[in-house]
């Protein structure tokens, strides 16, 4: 590695040198011209305290390598035989094996997930990950937000410093869905795919706001689709899922690419409507926006919403699994945590 | 967004009970998150009289009132002439005042939405005091808390209901604004009325002033001029400046109305700005005239909306400096600036109490561009809020006559000057054409033209049915209607949306195709929970640290630049990292034994599909034993995971040494661990081993832990059928075999020979089987080791004898002698 800086540049050279003569290695991260170059930092002009900053972490970085390198050469433990099935010397009641199948389970999400997929897949619709890195045109542009509209503020969405996007809903995939799909309009089919995905929002964790979580997003366009059929669809899934009849409500709501857009509802199924924890005793449970998918974003899928027409949904599913099991903290499912992990199946 | 059910009656009748109205407005207009019943917190309160008023005894602020309330209060202690005595401090308390009274027993509605503080009967200094007499803050119409609200003689008499008085048996009924950010005209009273007669099925008729082109006067004595070098950003700029203006509080009823959208009055002229904004949605302000003047050149007040100059500051109205975006739209005289257009006014030319003459501006600005502003600084007032949905720059001149109006009638304000209307606004009216047909079809209902234009008609559009065709014109201020399915969302929200019909879209029998990869996810996830592992989710984006803890490089990761915080900075480069990172937390939690496993997506710098990352789906497992009963090499262990996998689903795989891990694959240790093959190709499916000494330190994991990560396309390109085989019908001969080889040679090399030669030894027509019973090694002959094997025949033909199997046994072992230059033992 060349240092671009002088002063770095010789520190590097000597440290380099006094490695190799080290009895304990670790002591070359500790060395005083190191420490001299980070006390120098602060005695800097502000503006080329970010590049000489720069290289002594680079230094550091490189040294800290040095040092794990050594690290795995002396203390690596002996080479075994990996096209063994079992280690050498090792008695028969002490061959590896798998674990028991009761210490085992499958994450409460992902089953969830798999469930409402076979939901929708036995209604007829095919389904497709979404990206989990995107770019604007796909999280803003196709979608008919302008660009400095006021509705992009509504998504605290995460950016990489390439300009690249963490998307921050699923919608990200309609463009590519609907433009896949366009033949399937052409031969009288219609385009009915739903689309799981993790999106990422830029918002404090607390126990019922994660950073990152999981959408359902929905497409279906065909011709003489309405607002009726959308609501249906929506109101005959969720009671597949629940089990029971449910009441369905919409209130008006705004979305750049519905139009026109809802908040859907259904009645609390956990309680009946009469009233309980879960619905915090309105007897309703906001689950998901949806609406009738704006023209604009069929035309940019070069589809011809004069002969077709469509709807379209997000719906998270962490609430779902929160609400199905009463787990009171939404951060658990991010964790990692056996204790949590291991009372599902 | 605040709405004020009684202003809104104002303008329509909106009769319906209030829980029946509030289910109304949201199903047709937007989420309602609060109601508050206004009027139960000034239940009780009264106006009075003070008819006496004394010094209190041994005090210095406090005052004995005997106060009349017309005899409205029952028990309550009363003198002979029928007056209530209360105690009362406010320095202000004079005879003959008209006041507000809090009777026992009433709550103080201040106190209302905390700890409700209820009034008693009690002696103060010996003098029985009944209740109090209320400020602007105990009242919850102010901050001023110097001295008691005086009412005007005007509003009421003594023994009046202070809350019917007033209006203040309301209700604020406060909508989710995200619903209004297409709709700049819900932002005022006029048009949320608009709103609820429409959904309600009310005609309704936009006050006279507000629909009517206007004529001003002249007002002359106060020069002023107007320069704007941003038609672009500043496409209405009216202006006018007022004469013989009277500072002073508003009317305690403008000041209610304020108060309760949350509004702070100040004095009539600012108060006068911020009802006529909460009215119609349109920002206002008002300027001193003089001060604007004396920062102007030329003997005039010159009004002008320009961009910064490099380096210029302002300082506003909350006191702050600033240094203005190069880009943003600043109100200036012809000398300096003087406020932050349509963000907020500077200091300088604030009104103040010894205003006398005063310039009012009613603009309209970009909305792209107050947005940006407003991000830039910070800044987010009722302006902001307004601008940024795009108000009309038709409503302003409007607008500036409801202004004039108040400010002459509360604040005694003349022309000083013409009304200078700097318009370069699109006049153009928009016709949408739409068919009855189109608006049916995609709300599936059957509504006629006629009905369709009477819900239209109700709030203001001008509607031409010609046929089964419609010419639907919207009215100026309703920014959002361009195209025809604006209208079908209109027609269907005014219709109401509970009258859709529900039906299911129709389908054929064809059933939809899963998804290989989604398919996949579910078959390997049933298969390692049946394994007993436990899958896992962890987070996409790393701390560089922890790449570096591994050895992979963070400058290969995408990096956030608004990340949450360092701990979620870096997209992860492979899955494993995270995994282990999750060891420890779970040993000290008191597992001592277990696996997890993840499947999700990492990115790398090095890998891009045009202007895209590819997305590589992983699969990554880590096995861990803090105790282990027992002995051997950790690698074994999660070999055993993956080889369950190619059991189930039919993948041939060839482990060989990691001779040059890639990037994501630093964090193996070379000499324990293996390139995961798909056998008979050099496809590699990921890696499979133990960590680096390094690795394990950094992240504190047990010695025993080992672990894979394979790409899931490549495992679904190498699934195959399971294969079944018949059954011999003859009995099954076993025999063992052990091998005496180098310690060099492999066990993979061995067994890949051992089984070629017994394929070319064995009888035709014959099932074998091997298995290993045991690998060994004498401690004092580590130059060697040996392999035993089992072997078992089954012939399809006859029933083989012992002899037979050992011949060709012989013969197996023979070759392996010349080949690898092993001994059978």
């Amino acid at each position: 590695m060349a240092y671009q800086n002088q002063q770095i540049a010789e520190v590097a050279d000597v440290l380099k040198k006094r490695f190799a003569e080290l009895e304990n290695k670790n002591d070359i991260l500790r060395a005083t011209e190191l420490k001299a170059l980070f006390d120098e930092l602060k005695t800097l002009p502000s503006e080329e305290r970010p590049k000489f900053g720069q290289e002594i972490n680079a230094l550091r970085q490189e040294l800290q390598k040095m040092v794990m390198g050594a690290q795995d050469e002396d203390e690596a433990l002996p080479a075994i035989d990996i096209t063994a099935p079992f280690d050498v010397n090792t008695k028969e009641s002490e061959r590896p094996s798998l674990l028991p199948t009761e210490t085992g389970s499958k994450h409460p999400l992902m089953t969830e997930l798999e469930e409402v997929l076979d939901i929708f897949y036995r209604m007829g619709f095919t389904a497709v990950e979404s990206r989990e890195i995107d770019d604007d045109y796909h999280m803003f542009g196709a979608l008919n937000f302008p660009e400095g509209h006021p509705a992009r503020d509504d998504y605290d969405t995460f950016m990489t410093t390439d300009g690249l996007i963490a998307p921050a809903h699923t919608s990200t995939m309609q463009n590519r869905v609907l433009k896949a799909q366009k033949a399937n309009l052409e031969q009288g089919k219609p385009v009915a795919t739903v689309i799981p995905g993790r999106v990422f929002r830029n918002e404090d964790l607390d126990a019922r706001h994660e950073h990152t979580f999981y959408q359902l997003e929905g497409v279906y366009v065909d011709e003489g689709v309405h607002a009726g059929h959308l609501i249906a669809t929506l109101k005959t899934f969720l009671q597949e899922y629940y089990g029971k009849e449910l009441d369905v409500k919409t209130q008006p709501f705004y979305f750049p690419f519905t139009e026109p857009s809802f908040e859907f509802a259904i009645s609390c199924p956990f309680c009946d409507k009469k009233g309980c924890n879960v619905c915090s005793q309105t007897g309703w449970i906001e689950l998901l926006g949806c609406g009738m998918i704006h023209p604009a974003v069929l035309h940019e899928a070069g589809i011809d919403s004069e002969k077709y027409t469509g709807f379209a949904w997000g719906m998270g599913i962490e609430r779902l699994v929160m609400m199905k099991y009463g787990i009171e903290d939404v951060r658990y499912f991010e964790s990692a945590r056996l204790d949590f992990l291991r009372q599902f199946s | 967004m605040k709405v004020s059910l009684n202003w809104v009656k104002e303008f329509t009748k909106a009769n319906l009970p209030i829980g029946l109205l509030v289910d109304k407005i949201g199903a047709q207009l937007g989420a309602v998150d609060a109601v508050i019943n206004l009027g139960e917190r000034y239940q009780g309160i009264v106006l009075v009289k003070v008819v006496a008023c004394e010094k209190l005894e041994g005090s210095d602020h406090l005052s004995v009132c005997q106060v009349d309330d017309g005899g409205k209060v029952k028990d309550v202690e009363r003198d002979k002439d029928g007056y209530v005595q209360v105690v009362c401090g406010a320095p202000n308390v004079r005879a003959g005042m008209l006041v507000a009274w809090l009777p026992p027993g009433t709550t103080v509605p201040a106190s209302w939405d905390g700890e409700k503080f209820v009034l008693e009967a009690r002696e103060i200094r010996g003098q029985k005091s009944n209740g109090m007499l209320a400020s602007a803050k105990e009242l919850a119409i102010g901050d001023s808390h110097e001295g008691l609200l005086e009412l005007n003689e005007r509003d009421g008499k003594p023994g009046d209901d202070f809350v019917k008085v007033y209006h203040l048996d309301d209700y604020i009924i406060d909508i989710e604004n995200k619903m209004f950010t297409h709709r700049p005209d819900c932002f005022g009273m006029i048009g949320l009325a608009r709103e609820i007669a429409g959904i309600t099925h009310e005609s309704f008729t936009s006050p006279d002033w507000y629909r009517n082109q206007p004529s001003f006067a002249k007002g002359d004595g106060l020069p002023l001029e107007v320069q704007n070098e941003l038609p672009e950003q500043v496409p209405r700029f009216v202006v006018v400046a007022l004469k013989g203006v009277q500072i002073a509080p508003s009317p305690v009823w403008l000041q209610t109305y304020l108060s309760r959208l949350g509004v702070r009055p100040i004095n009539n002229v600012v108060d006068v700005t911020n009802y006529v904004m909460l009215l119609t949605g349109q920002p206002l302000h008002a300027y001193d005239y003089d001060k604007v003047k004396a920062l102007s050149e030329g003997g005039k007040a010159v009004l002008a909306a320009r961009n910064p100059h490099s380096g210029e500051k302002l300082t506003l109205l909350n006191g702050k400096e600033i240094e203005p975006r190069a880009e943003a739209i600043l109100i200036a005289t012809n000398k300096q600036a003087i406020g932050l257009g349509g963000v907020m006014g500077g200091a300088e030319t604030e009104v103040s109490s010894d205003t006398k003459n005063i310039i009012l501006e009613c603009a309209t600005f970009d909305m792209y561009s107050i947005r940006r502003t407003s991000m830039a600084h910070g800044l987010f007032t009722d302006a902001v809020t307004r601008f940024t949905k795009g108000q009309s720059s038709l409503q302003n001149d409007r607008v500036v006559v409801k202004a004039l109006e108040l400010l002459e009638q509360l604040a005694g304000a003349q022309l000083g000057s013409e009304v200078i209307d700097n318009d370069h606004a699109n006049k153009s009216a928009h016709v949408v054409p739409v068919a009855e047909s189109f608006i049916n079809q995609r709300l599936g209902l059957d509504l006629k033209g006629d009905d369709m234009a009477t819900l239209l008609r109700n709030v203001e559009f001008e509607v031409g049915v010609n046929g089964q065709n419609l010419a639907v014109q919207a009215p100026f201020w309703r920014t959002d209607i361009e195209l025809r399915e604006d209208v079908v969302e209109e027609v269907g929200r005014l219709y109401g949306y509970d009258h859709l019909p529900l039906k299911l879209p129709k389908r054929d029998l064809t059933p939809a195709k899963r998804d290989a990869l989604l398919e996949t996810k579910a078959a390997v996830r049933a298969v390692l929970a049946k394994a007993g592992a436990n899958g896992v989710l962890t987070y996409s984006f790393v701390h560089g640290n922890l790449l570096e803890k591994v050895g992979q490089d963070p400058n290969d990761a995408f990096q956030l630049s608004n990340a949450l915080s360092p701990d979620l900075q870096y997209y992860r480069l492979s899955l494993t990292p995270s995994l282990l990172a999750s060891v420890h937390t779970n040993i000290k939690a008191g597992y001592d034994e277990f696996a997890l496993f993840e499947m999700g997506k990492v990115h790398t710098k090095s890998a891009l599909e045009g202007n895209l990352p590819v997305e590589f789906d992983n699969l990554a497992l880590v096995y861990t034993a803090s105790k282990s009963a027992k002995a051997g090499a950790a690698y074994y262990e999660a070999e055993k995971f993956l080889n369950e996998l190619a059991r189930q689903f039919g993948l041939q795989l060839e482990y060989v040494p990691l001779k040059s891990p890639s990037e994501q694959d630093v964090v193996f240790e070379p000499g324990r661990s293996a390139q995961v093959l798909i056998k008979g190709t050099s496809e590699s499916l990921g890696a499979l081993g133990e960590f680096k000494v390094s690795v394990r330190k950094n992240l504190k994991l047990p010695n025993k832990t080992a672990g894979f990560e394979i790409s899931l396309p490549k495992l679904m390109r190498a699934m195959n059928a399971k294969t079944y085989v018949a059954l011999p019908k003859y009995p099954k001969v076993t025999q063992d075999i052990s091998l005496k080889v180098k310690a060099e040679v492999t066990y993979g090399e061995l067994e890949t020979a051992l089984m070629t030669e017994l394929m070319k030894a064995k009888p035709k027509n014959t099932q074998l089987d091997i298995s290993t019973l045991d690998i060994y090694q004498r401690d004092d002959d580590t130059s060697h080791k040996q392999v035993a094997f089992r072997v078992s025949i089954a012939s399809y033909e006859r029933t083989l004898t012992d002899q037979e199997v050992n011949a060709f046994l012989d013969q197996a072992a023979a070759a392996l002698k010349n080949k690898l230059a092993a001994e059978r033992l």
